[in-house]
């Protein structure tokens, strides 16, 4: 009984570490963005997903599977460039309501075009590691090759980067940009081109998030992949802290252990109505996230 | 000055001049409905030369991938027969509004539209809806389709709410209905798995508490029983579904019986893959169609689902009865709505049940006569055993049974396009407490009218 | 020509053409709309000459009359069109509720909710539970419950809203909306899960109203017609309610903390509380329309409020105009009749039908629509027209 028990609650971790590591993802790629340009990027999980769509159809032109990767990646940063030029540029000083809508409005038509290209029939994309759970003593421990794969990539992307934005000088001027736009154009930074960057890198820490989501056995690759995703990674970015990079990770993490815990425990439909709590609570006590030092706001 | 004054008098006179218009246009248009209103033939839908039905369908959407081809099916059949010269000289005239299962998505904004969309089929007027698709949208017009006295004939799902004489006599189902699959199976289980533990994974609505209820009328008590919600597998990619199979996999058993949608038996196997557990599924006729469950699992070089027990009302594809080769002659005359289809195109789970109660319509107004109304047609379709009709067993309906087939035979998945039958035997049973048993007398063969 | 003499001879003008209408009518249909059309007709032709000055010094008073005579020309017409036109009229008039307390959420305090579908479906799945539980309810009562519900969900919802700046709140509306199927899923013993409920009663027309029509016409027809006048009405006053409350004090206060939040504190507007209200009040505008919904399906499923209908409220307010009455306006007609379109431009394109171009124009047509909207004319066509008029009014000035 004893075993049983700790088997289960192993388990539950385990598992609940590998959604976690997802959530965190997509919460660390919304972070990018509203660091960098304030903007709220309810297209966060479409943008990827379309990438995956182009980087991953080459598969059918037998290309080995790290190169579309790859392609996904170079299609993220085509992707998030032109976003950032086209579609978020003019909307800087405008009312903060205004990139919002039109981030909804480019979910609906990216949904839209890779459901009328693709269709909405479910593609399976293979995973590079064996999504078979590992067994110890004829039991299944709950950690697979893949799922362990998952954990690494967030915490490896996660790290880096931190040191992206803590130890290289591209990080500094990011961070500069992001935070004194007027003063850093003066210490000649160009301001826009960070910008730019700073979406380029949200959409391509997005395509590996929309990968991993892809590879695994129960969906395949669809439109609309990210979706049911992308409110758990924005809660974790909530209570994480909208501004904080390791706050979204780590809050992501906990969400996705305590979500599993809730589902394996209580009842998998209570899943959504705990992690709606979790946010409102945790808005009601720390408006600005968890995790975030909480500062004055710019008049 | 004016100027301003001349400006409010030619605006109250626009103003005026536009109530009459308005009013005009208004009157015509009153006049036309008063007419059309006072001339309703006496049959509504019916005239000398044609059948008006119609149908709500999901065209469109998320649902629609795969259910926008069984209307589409049966409307190969009517037009099929018309290019034979119709049934008892009358054309049938299949009128299809697309109503997005509901559901307003970004691809189908306007809803409510199961509602509004059978106004329009109401206002046509319709002799009967047809082959109407889904359970909570064909729940919505019951009402709707009773007051106005509509046939609702043949709903396109396995729900136990068309058989309902008694207060919505109007209303027929088509399929065998949950309980009868789930019993039916249930006896194979009890031959085939005796004395093992059955687990039971359905859906939190008419599916799966119907399926269970069926399941234990058969005689079998899982030990363990859950129900998945819809919204929550949607909402987390189908991960809300593997905790449920870690619970049975604790709970030893080692039969696990699915009453899913294809997504949820998805994410059902590939938990269990991912656990290495390795029960016996079954798996309801709903949720096993084996070209949507192995998508997923194609670049794994993997098809969990091989091996799994399911059920059919229909004959497989690869079997040798000759509505499978009227199918395919059928649907390849239909260029319009199949186009590209010819006879090395695998002919799906959708198309075959399209092309079911298509038939069934089409001979229960042939059974109806040249003169009938709507309750001579009701009369002679509770009154008629149609024998020869392209499900497994005949189509019956009575006057206190709507639910006209209840019988097919257990089926096992071979491969991820096809599925064979584990015997040749069809089983029939009822909704409620009866026995299974063996169909003696099977459907025959194609009426030559019809050939 | 004295004023009088004009006001009275366009009164008479208005008489003598409503008495025309009114012969050609009665007959036939509808004796008793003939008669208030007559009477509406009159009082617009004797106001038109001094509508300036009425609008000037009584504008309650003016909105009053407009929103009468509106309402009863559209309660006029929807006798003589067919029934899926009045149904279909009647979806788009309530749909025109919802938008109106997004709009004003939005134009009144420059917050945005994702999730005013979700408390549409608050609204619809009260008005469901109640008539199931209380058959007898009059309608106007069970709207009102309705709308209580929405309210009290929205203060619900709102409470961590007042100190959430926009994006977090737009994120937190957006949970809401995604959540929303599933709170129903959970409580199915109340909601019916995924199948929904049925409401007990239909709604039917009173006999004053069938006794109007030919013996022959259907009660389909009369009992639609009593339904979309009913929704009509009911729209009506939503929208006199709220024009009255975006000219009040309130609603000034309210933009001034949508325009410059700090400077609203500082003339001691209370944020908070302001914030609340207006997020309170679009919930319940949202519940009111999801009512009439119900009373128009007859039922309500849960499928219908999820998080696709959130994302078209949006969709639609904004094309239609965000923060402005006639945006609501402009919006329920493009809701109604937006598949129509769709469906009608297919057919004549030669476009698969069946095809996956086809099946997702409509999110291509409304996604590329609203982002254009919000580039190049945030208010919509409504801000759009409304910003042509006033530069021709400034040419002529000029």
């Amino acid at each position: 009984m004893d075993s049983f028990l700790t088997s289960r609650v192993v388990t539950d971790l385990l598992g609940g570490l590998t959604n976690g590591a997802i959530y965190g993802l997509v919460a660390l790629s919304l972070v990018l963005v509203w660091r960098a340009t304030r903007v709220l990027n309810f297209a966060q999980g479409a943008m990827p997903m379309f990438a995956t769509y182009l980087g991953m159809g080459l598969l059918s032109y037998h290309w080995p599977y790290w190169a579309c990767v790859g392609m996904c990646l170079v299609a993220a940063f085509v992707i998030g460039a032109l976003t950032e030029r086209v579609l978020v540029r003019p909307l800087y000083g405008k009312p903060e309501i205004n990139p919002i809508v039109v981030m909804v409005g480019y979910l609906i038509i990216l949904e839209a075009f890779a459901a009328a290209i693709w269709s909405t029939t479910p593609r399976s994309l293979p995973a590079p590691f064996s999504p078979i759970d590992w067994r110890l003593a004829g039991q299944p421990v709950g950690l697979s090759p893949f799922s362990l794969f998952e954990i690494v990539t967030a915490l490896v992307v996660m790290a880096a980067i931190v040191a992206l934005f803590r130890f290289t000088r591209l990080g500094l001027q990011l961070r500069a940009s992001a935070l004194a736009p007027e003063v850093s154009r003066l210490l000649g930074v160009r301001v826009g081109r960070m910008l730019t960057l700073g979406w380029m890198l949200s959409t391509a820490v997005g395509a590996v998030t929309a990968i991993l989501v892809a590879s695994n056995f129960f969906t395949g690759l669809t439109p609309q992949l990210m979706d049911g995703i992308f409110a758990f990674g924005f809660i974790a970015a909530a209570v994480g802290g909208l501004d904080s990079p390791v706050g979204a990770v780590a809050s992501g993490i906990v969400l996705g252990v305590v979500l599993q815990f809730v589902g394996d425990f209580l009842n998998s439909n209570a899943i959504i109505l705990v992690a709606l709590g979790i946010l409102i609570v945790s808005l009601m006590v720390r408006p600005n996230g968890l995790l975030t030092r909480s500062a004055a706001r710019r008049v | 000055m004016a100027l301003t004054q001349w400006r409010r008098v030619a605006a109250a006179g626009s103003a005026l001049l536009l109530c009459a218009t308005l009013a005009t246009a208004a009157t015509s248009i009153g006049d036309a409905g008063a007419a059309s209103r006072a001339r309703t033939p006496k049959v509504p839908g019916v005239t000398a030369k044609q059948v008006t039905i119609g149908a709500t369908v999901p065209l469109t959407g998320i649902a629609s991938s795969g259910y926008n081809q069984v209307a589409k099916a049966a409307n190969a059949v009517f037009k099929y027969v018309n290019s034979k010269g119709g049934v008892n000289g009358r054309r049938i005239r299949y009128v299809l509004e697309d109503d997005c299962y509901g559901t307003p998505g970004f691809g189908c904004t306007g809803v409510p539209n199961t509602v509004t969309q059978t106004q329009k089929l109401l206002a046509l007027p319709v002799f009967a809806t047809v082959g109407s698709l889904g359970t909570p949208t064909q729940d919505l017009v019951r009402t709707l389709l009773k007051k106005n006295g509509v046939p609702q004939l043949f709903v396109n799902s396995g729900s136990s709410d068309w058989n309902d004489p008694a207060q919505y006599p109007g209303l027929f189902g088509w399929q065998p209905s949950y309980p009868v699959e789930s019993k039916i199976l249930a006896k194979y289980i009890l031959s085939t798995y005796a004395n093992q533990n059955v687990c039971f994974l359905g859906q939190g609505d008419d599916f799966g508490t119907n399926g269970l209820a069926g399941l234990v009328a058969g005689g079998v008590s899982p030990v363990v029983t859950d129900f998945y919600s819809t919204t929550s597998l949607v909402a987390t990619n189908g991960a809300s579904i593997a905790p449920y199979i870690q619970a049975f996999q604790s709970a030893k058993c080692t039969v696990v019986y699915l009453d899913t949608i294809p997504g949820a038996t998805d994410a059902a196997l590939g938990a269990a893959l991912q656990l290495s557990y390795t029960p016996h599924w079954v798996i309801s006729s709903v949720g096993s169609d084996p070209q949507t469950v192995a998508a997923p699992f194609k670049s794994f070089g993997i098809d969990p689902e091989i091996g799994a027990v399911s059920f059919t009302y229909l004959p497989t594809p690869s079997s040798n009865s000759p509505w499978i080769k009227w199918m395919y002659k059928v649907l390849e005359a239909d260029p319009a709505d199949f186009p590209g289809f010819t006879s090395t195109t695998p002919l799906n789970g959708n198309i075959e049940y399209g092309v079911g109660w298509g038939v069934a319509f089409v001979e229960a107004l042939k059974a109806a006569g040249r003169n009938f109304t709507r309750a001579s047609f009701l009369k002679v379709l509770t009154h008629t055993t149609f024998t020869q009709t392209p499900s497994l067993a005949p189509l019956q309906y009575t006057p206190v049974n709507h639910q006209g087939l209840n019988a097919g035979q257990v089926d096992v998945v071979t491969s991820a396009t096809s599925v064979k039958t584990v015997s040749n035997t069809v089983y029939t049973t009822n909704s409620k407490n009866g026995p299974v048993t063996v169909v003696h007398r099977l459907s025959s063969g194609i009426p030559a009218w019809l050939r | 020509m004295s004023a009088l003499v004009r006001r009275g001879a366009l009164t008479l003008g208005g008489l003598v053409a409503a008495a025309v209408l009114a012969l050609l009518l009665a007959p036939r249909a509808s004796d008793v709309i003939a008669v208030v059309v007559v009477a509406a007709v009159a009082a617009w032709a004797g106001f038109v000459g001094s509508w300036p000055t009425v609008r000037a010094k009584h504008p309650a008073l003016a909105r009053a009359m407009l929103t009468l005579v509106l309402v009863d020309l559209v309660v006029f017409a929807t006798a003589f069109v067919s029934v899926p036109t009045d149904f279909n009229l009647a979806t788009g008039a309530a749909m025109a509720i919802v938008l109106l307390g997004l709009s004003f959420l939005t134009g009144a305090s420059g917050q945005i909710s994702i999730g005013n579908g979700a408390f549409m479906g608050v609204g619809a799945f009260a008005t469901a539970i109640w008539a199931n539980h209380h058959a007898t309810t009059p309608i106007v009562v069970t709207l009102v419950i309705a709308v209580a519900v929405g309210a009290l969900v929205g203060l619900l919802l709102g409470l961590p809203a007042t100190r959430l700046r926009g994006p977090y709140l737009a994120g937190m509306t957006l949970a809401f909306a995604v959540a929303f199927p599933a709170i129903l899923s959970s409580f199915s013993s109340w909601t019916g899960g995924d199948s929904g409920l049925q409401l007990p009663n239909t709604v039917t027309a009173p006999h004053w109203l069938t006794g109007l029509f030919h013996a022959g016409t259907s009660a389909l027809a009369t009992n639609t017609l009593w339904l979309t006048d009913i929704v009509m009405v009911t729209t009506g006053v939503a929208f006199f309610f709220m024009a009255n409350l975006f000219a009040s004090r309130t609603g000034r206060a309210m933009r001034l903390v949508r325009d410059n939040d700090v400077a609203a504190e500082l003339v001691g507007v209370a944020l908070p509380r302001t914030r609340v209200i207006a997020f309170v009040v679009s919930a319940a505008y949202a519940a009111l329309g999801g009512a009439l919904w119900t009373l128009l399906n007859n039922s309500v499923s849960p499928a219908t409020y999820g998080f696709a209908l959130s994302i078209t409220i949006l969709a639609v307010i904004v094309i239609g105009g965000i923060g402005t009455i006639a945006g609501a306006i402009v919006g329920g007609v493009v809701y109604a009749y937006s598949t129509n379109v769709i469906a009608w431009f297919v057919a004549h394109t030669g476009l698969n039908p069946q095809g996956n171009l086809a099946s997702q124009l409509n999110g291509i047509i409304f996604g590329a629509l609203l982002i254009v909207t919000m580039m190049f004319s945030p208010l919509g066509i409504a801000g759009t027209i409304r910003h042509l008029r006033q530069r021709r009014a400034a040419r002529e000035r000029g």
